[in-house]
């Protein structure tokens, strides 16, 4: 039905498009009189005027709809009888409501019940008959206003300006409310968890194990319990599992991107980066989970058959393996930011360097580099956020047990990993195992958070040099 | 009469399909100051970038013909880029001093040619050579600023200075003073006076007056043929050509 009604909102005031222009083309040359706007500007402001409020409507009346009848169906049903003792009772219910008036339920159906999917029945009737006719009549009544105010030769051009530039501010505002939104949500959840478990136990403890804590409620733990939940959230084993990683990703994604950035930059002649610059940036677009099979498959595996034929014992998830694989990944953000940052220093320092008789390989690693450093680094900063924050490599090739290891060769896990662990398959919200992911979100947050910020800032401060 | 230090025989000089000089036949005289005129784009920075072999940077730049200097041919794909960049110093059209100290900017030269093996030769080196672009009593109580906190005027005196510091025979300066203002310009100006007594220098400039106060022989250029060349004095005041006497009074470019 929204389909329908979309679609003909759009035909009708595409149509007025071009009803309004041409219409008030033939104004003008039948009144000779001047235009305050291009005849065009009279087709937009129809369209905006036609279309905007009843697409505003519609989509209010979609989101409370459900809710207004749901209310209204629970009450009908409670005034015929049926019995429920709190919300979830009475969710339950409306559920089977529903699912009698589809057809999809297959229990005993009571007097109640089916009286009550009767009556659903009717309401959703209802509502949508007087959905469409209110949605018809607010079309007309505001094509009519806008038709008026055609006629009268308004400045159509900046009405269009102004709704344009309401329009355009409700999306960035939609960016930004979700933002706040997402660091609300973290923040509130992690609330819940810290007043559990204390700030200091999580962050300085050696000891992860969640599990510990998987059906309690979180609102009546004694103090008992509390000594024995208190070392199941250490946070350390996971910061350093997730450093380890990407630390190892990072000996792998610097040399190699940085370098072949730098070829690509300064070596590679025009024809080379036309056709190897594209298949360096295919990486960086290959998902993250096909890594992971690469990881989990093959790295892994091949890992620990070489390491016992030298006698090693290799766990088949290593962290060597997942930040080998997340260096790969990583290699093209490292090479083409540097690429572009090695590019944008100014030829002429590099003629002032041939110039008193340096090579090449002197001019870049004594001008070039030191000129695009704060670039570089910037360049870096983002890869390492990258790999902090990346979740489906780990998770298929660096194991779940939370060794406190700088064995790479042993498995070992991260931030997300755990997050993924803990959030997987249904979960008791108000445990503190669950809302521990939150605060293991909030922390992984501010740590990018502050990545990035280090990283813009290098990046501009070497921007201003030169621009 | 001096020697002549460089000779340049039927020089061409293509980018790509482009010809951007065509048999140029110009000698200088050492130690001395020859000025190269012209309306933009007829070749005569080309023709200096040629000198120090600056093209080679240009993928697309071919050069053909002789020119030699002390009767070596610079023009020989053989030959050390790197020693002749050392005997052929440059100054270019803006300043362009590396993001580096000015004690850096001064002793990168010589440390990648492994001259001052010690500190106390690299300080020598560093204050004679800003010494002889006119610049030490300005800097030298802040040789660890960087060279970019300089003004205009004193980032192209550094830039000479970067030039002298690996002590070599010829200075090419490419329009040196397009950027800066006229007293900057007359600093420069009075400068390559001061060094034509150790260097062979040769000037490319836009500006008629500049090429009178400071050189000694002058040529001018056109469309990439060198239209006639002599003595400053001959050629501002009496040249042979009809179109040098048209540039010089400004009747074109």
């Amino acid at each position: 039905m929204n389909f329908v009604l979309i679609f003909l909102i759009t035909i009708f005031s595409l149509s007025l498009f071009f009803y309004g222009r041409s219409k008030t083309k033939s104004i003008s040359i039948e009144k000779n009189i001047k235009l305050k706007a291009l005849p065009k500007f009279y087709g937009y402001y129809l369209v905006l005027w036609c279309s905007i409020p009843a697409l505003v409507f519609l989509l209010v009346w979609s989101l409370f709809e459900p809710i207004i009848i749901k209310t209204i169906i629970i009450e009908t049903a409670a005034n015929q009888g049926a019995i429920f003792d709190d919300k979830n009772e009475a969710n339950l219910i409306y559920e089977k409501i529903k699912a009698i008036h589809l057809g999809t339920y297959f229990g005993d159906i009571d007097l109640i019940l089916k009286e009550s999917a009767l009556s659903y029945a009717k309401f959703i009737n209802l509502f949508t008959n007087s959905k469409v006719v209110l949605i018809f009549g607010i079309i007309i009544s505001s094509v009519i206003y806008a038709l008026n105010k055609i006629k009268n030769n308004n400045k159509a051009r900046d009405d269009v300006e102004r709704i344009l530039k309401g329009l355009l501010f409700v999306s960035s505002l939609i960016a930004i409310l979700t933002t706040l939104g997402i660091i609300f949500s973290l923040l509130f959840e992690s609330i819940k968890f810290f007043s559990v478990i204390n700030v200091f136990d999580y962050l300085f403890g050696t000891n992860w194990s969640p599990q510990r804590a998987f059906v309690r409620d979180a609102s009546s733990i004694t103090a008992e319990e509390y000594e024995d939940l208190k070392d199941a959230f250490g946070f350390i084993p996971l910061i350093a599992g997730t450093s380890f990683i990407a630390f190892i990703a990072m000996l792998v994604a610097v040399p190699v991107g940085l370098f072949s950035g730098i070829y690509m930059a300064e070596y590679a002649s025009s024809k080379v980066r036309k056709f190897s610059k594209p298949i360096i940036e295919i990486l960086a677009g290959i998902p993250t989970v096909v890594y992971g099979f690469f990881a989990a498959l093959t790295v892994g595996p091949f890992f620990r058959q070489f390491g016992e034929s030298l006698g090693l014992t290799v766990s088949s998830e290593s962290a060597l393996a997942a930040g080998l694989i997340m260096g790969i990944m990583i290699i093209p953000y490292v090479s083409s930011l540097s690429d572009d940052v090695i590019n944008s220093v100014p030829q002429s320092l590099r003629d002032g360097s041939y110039a008193v008789g340096a090579t090449k390989s002197e001019t870049i690693k004594q001008v070039v580099i030191p000129a695009a450093l704060p670039g570089i680094i910037g360049s870096v900063l983002l890869a390492v956020s990258r790999a902090i924050g990346e979740t489906m490599i780990v998770v298929m090739a660096a194991g779940l047990a939370a060794n406190l290891t700088i064995n790479p060769l042993e498995s070992t896990t991260t931030i997300t990993t755990q997050i993924v662990m803990i959030l997987v398959g249904d979960q008791e919200f108000d445990s503190p195992k669950t809302q521990s992911a939150f605060a293991l979100g909030l922390t992984l947050f501010i740590a990018t958070l502050i990545l990035n910020y280090i990283a813009q800032r290098a990046v501009k401060k070497y921007r201003e040099k030169y621009d | 009469m001096n020697n002549i230090k460089i000779k340049s025989k039927n020089l061409n000089v293509y980018y790509g399909e482009k010809q951007a000089l065509y048999d140029v036949n110009l000698d200088l005289n050492e130690k001395e100051v020859t000025a190269l005129i012209g309306p933009s784009g007829c070749g005569k920075s080309t023709f200096i970038r040629c000198i120090n072999r600056m093209n080679d940077v240009i993928d697309i730049c071919k050069v053909t013909g002789n020119i030699e200097m002390d009767g070596i041919e610079i023009n020989d794909k053989d030959l050390d880029v790197v020693s002749l960049r050392e005997r052929v110093g440059m100054v270019f059209q803006k300043p362009n001093p590396f993001p580096k100290s000015i004690y850096d900017n001064v002793s990168y030269g010589p440390k990648i040619h492994g001259k001052g093996e010690s500190k106390n030769e690299l300080d020598e080196i560093v204050e004679h050579s800003l010494k002889k672009a006119a610049l030490w009593e300005e800097v030298k109580d802040r040789l660890e600023e960087p060279g970019t906190s300089l003004s205009g005027g004193q980032q192209q005196r550094l830039c000479i200075a970067r030039a002298i510091s690996v002590n070599p025979e010829v200075i090419l300066m490419d329009e040196p003073c397009s950027a800066l203002d006229p007293i900057a310009t007359a600093k420069i100006e009075e400068l390559i006076d001061e060094l034509k007594k150790t260097y062979t220098i040769v000037i490319v400039t836009h500006s008629m007056a500049q090429a009178v106060r400071v050189s000694q022989k002058t040529g001018f250029f056109h469309l990439g043929k060198l239209i006639e060349v002599g003595k400053t004095e001959k050629i501002f005041k009496n040249p042979d050509n009809k179109m040098t006497q048209d540039y010089i009074t400004g009747r074109f470019g």
